[in-house]
């Protein structure tokens, strides 16, 4: 009986003299199974039951054997196909369609062969990266595709569609963007940009240093960039309301020919403080409670607005203060209190601002 | 997270731009302990003296208060003989005026202030208090004592009238409430 189970089940090695342990492989469809590993494979698979049941009704390890190989190739023709390994034929024609798409445009690709960044350069110079995961079932199924952009990637996909023809649908995208970022180019180039510290590709929004610790905050629209952004005018009050005023007195003067930045010059009637004109030290003035600009992402928003303190703070920082005292008053979320330079009434939200 | 960088950026400034007559460090690696020295002002009983401070730096900081103790033994009206100060700006409102846009150099500047200027209508020691106001001679006497004796540099020490000055802190506290009385 031993020689017939050794002989069915070449891989499978007896481990004591008596020939009652056994340990190995068994073979089923090609593949090699670890008898130790069979436990955790069958029991992801609830087919655990079914092995036990057939070790009960088996007379001896040869039949038992038989019997586990059947439940074996259920469990292994029930496996998600993630495991199996790529035709060879998927590699060959991924190299082909980088050939016609051009090496160059390659930027990387994992030693998987699954994960691509493709290169692609607009007509204003700037360089962006489409990352391209391929699926199991490529090209049946779309790949999963990222960019650093501000608007959801959409690409037509079918079985035949090759990744030449996604990259120009994503060239065609970014081109299409161009003018967006012309817009932001030239405020992050001739401003001083408070927020995002590090603008991507795909932010819309830009924080802009107007001096007096005042700034304003617009958010471009990716599809039409020179229309009225969402402008949001933040600092005290003396020096924010005639911008603001300003702002809604010559809306009607925005001309959609022109850039973002030449607008809101017109519109507001000032002229930006620039990297050419300013140090930036001079408009980010760090918050007077933890003596630093930059808290977390916040930065110091909350503007005393007494015109000869102006004093600016973190939220965060005055809410903490003022929160402690005695002295304060709370009326629904916002408290009242204390500027802690001039003593001034000053007030804050109890929410964080996002 | 506000105590972090706030500590970074006072440390920064005491050590680039310290108010004159004051230094201040770091004693370890971590910024919980910081010295100080005060130089004691021209013209008031503690002049070429170094006064040493002790400042814990409390979690809640800048939202609450350094803790600030002298080292050095000082004959003061507000200053106790464990060299606790009695001043406002060390404690929290509504006892105190302790406000975050104060800042470790700005506390120890009202600190120096407070040497040169006693405020005997708040006194945490009684007896000096009393001393400082009805006999003012005799305060500045013990109180130059207790500088050469603790404050002035060692090595500067060895002069003879100095000898005369090493009085031991229980004499001069006996003394001073002997003297106080027949005034008080």
């Amino acid at each position: 009986m031993d020689s017939l189970l050794v002989k069915d089940n070449p891989l499978l090695l007896p481990m004591n003299k008596e020939r009652t342990v056994y340990d190995g492989f068994i073979t089923v469809q090609r593949n090699n199974f670890r008898i130790l590993n069979l436990y955790i494979l069958l029991k992801s698979q609830s087919f655990l039951s079914l092995v036990f049941q057939r070790l009960q009704q088996s007379s001896d390890l040869g039949s038992f054997l038989l019997e586990l190989k059947t439940v074996l190739e259920v469990c292994v023709q029930s496996r998600p196909s993630a495991l199996s390994i790529p035709h060879p034929q998927s590699y060959s024609d991924l190299l082909s369609e980088l050939e016609t798409l051009g090496w160059d445009k390659l930027v990387f690709i994992d030693t998987d062969f699954r994960t691509l960044r493709l290169r692609a350069n607009d007509s204003s110079g700037r360089e962006h990266v489409l990352t391209v995961k391929l699926k199991t079932k490529h090209p049946t199924e779309a790949p999963e595709c990222a960019a650093d952009v501000p608007v959801p990637l959409v690409f037509h996909w079918t079985p035949q569609t090759t990744l030449a023809q996604l990259h120009s649908q994503f060239l065609q995208l970014v081109e299409s963007l161009r003018e967006f970022w012309d817009v932001l180019d030239e405020i992050d180039q001739k401003t001083w940009v408070l927020e995002p510290e590090k603008p991507c590709r795909s932010d819309a929004m830009r924080r802009i240093a107007i001096g007096n610790n005042a700034s304003i905050k617009v958010e471009v629209d990716p599809r039409h960039p020179k229309m009225l952004p969402e402008c949001c005018l933040l600092g005290a009050e003396h020096v924010v309301t005639p911008l603001r005023n300003k702002l809604n007195a010559n809306m009607h003067l925005w001309n959609p020919e022109c850039s973002v930045l030449l607008n809101l010059r017109d519109v507001l009637e000032i002229q930006f403080p620039s990297p050419a004109t300013h140090e930036k030290s001079s408009l980010s003035v760090e918050c007077g409670i933890c003596y630093s600009f930059r808290l977390d992402s916040g930065i110091p928003d909350q503007v005393c607005n007494d015109p000869r303190c102006g004093q600016p703070f973190h939220q965060d920082c005055l809410y903490q203060w003022l929160r402690a005292l005695p002295s304060t008053r709370q009326s629904f979320n916002t408290i009242f209190g204390e500027c802690p330079y001039c003593s001034k009434p000053i007030t804050v939200k109890m929410a964080v601002q996002k | 997270m506000q105590r972090i960088s706030r500590l970074k950026r006072e440390l920064q400034m005491l050590s680039t731009e310290p108010p004159p007559g004051i230094t201040c460090w770091q004693t370890e690696d971590n910024v919980n302990e910081l010295r100080a020295q005060i130089v004691g002002g021209s013209g008031t009983p503690y002049e070429s003296g170094i006064f040493s401070l002790e400042i814990k730096i409390p979690e809640r900081y800048p939202f609450e208060p350094p803790n600030i103790r002298f080292i050095t033994p000082i004959y003061h009206p507000n200053i106790d003989n464990c060299g606790r100060i009695c001043l406002d700006a060390l404690k929290l409102p509504p006892k105190g005026a302790w406000k975050p846009s104060l800042n470790i150099s700005t506390v120890l500047t009202s600190i120096q202030l407070l040497m040169a200027e006693p405020n005997p209508d708040d006194p945490l020691m009684a007896d000096i208090s009393s001393e400082f106001k009805y006999n003012k001679q005799l305060f500045s006497e013990k109180a130059k004592k207790w500088t050469l004796e603790h404050a002035v540099h060692k090595s500067k020490v060895i002069t003879p009238h100095c000898t005369a000055a090493r009085v031991s802190r229980s004499t001069l506290a006996s003394e001073a409430n002997t003297h106080t009385h027949p005034v008080a």
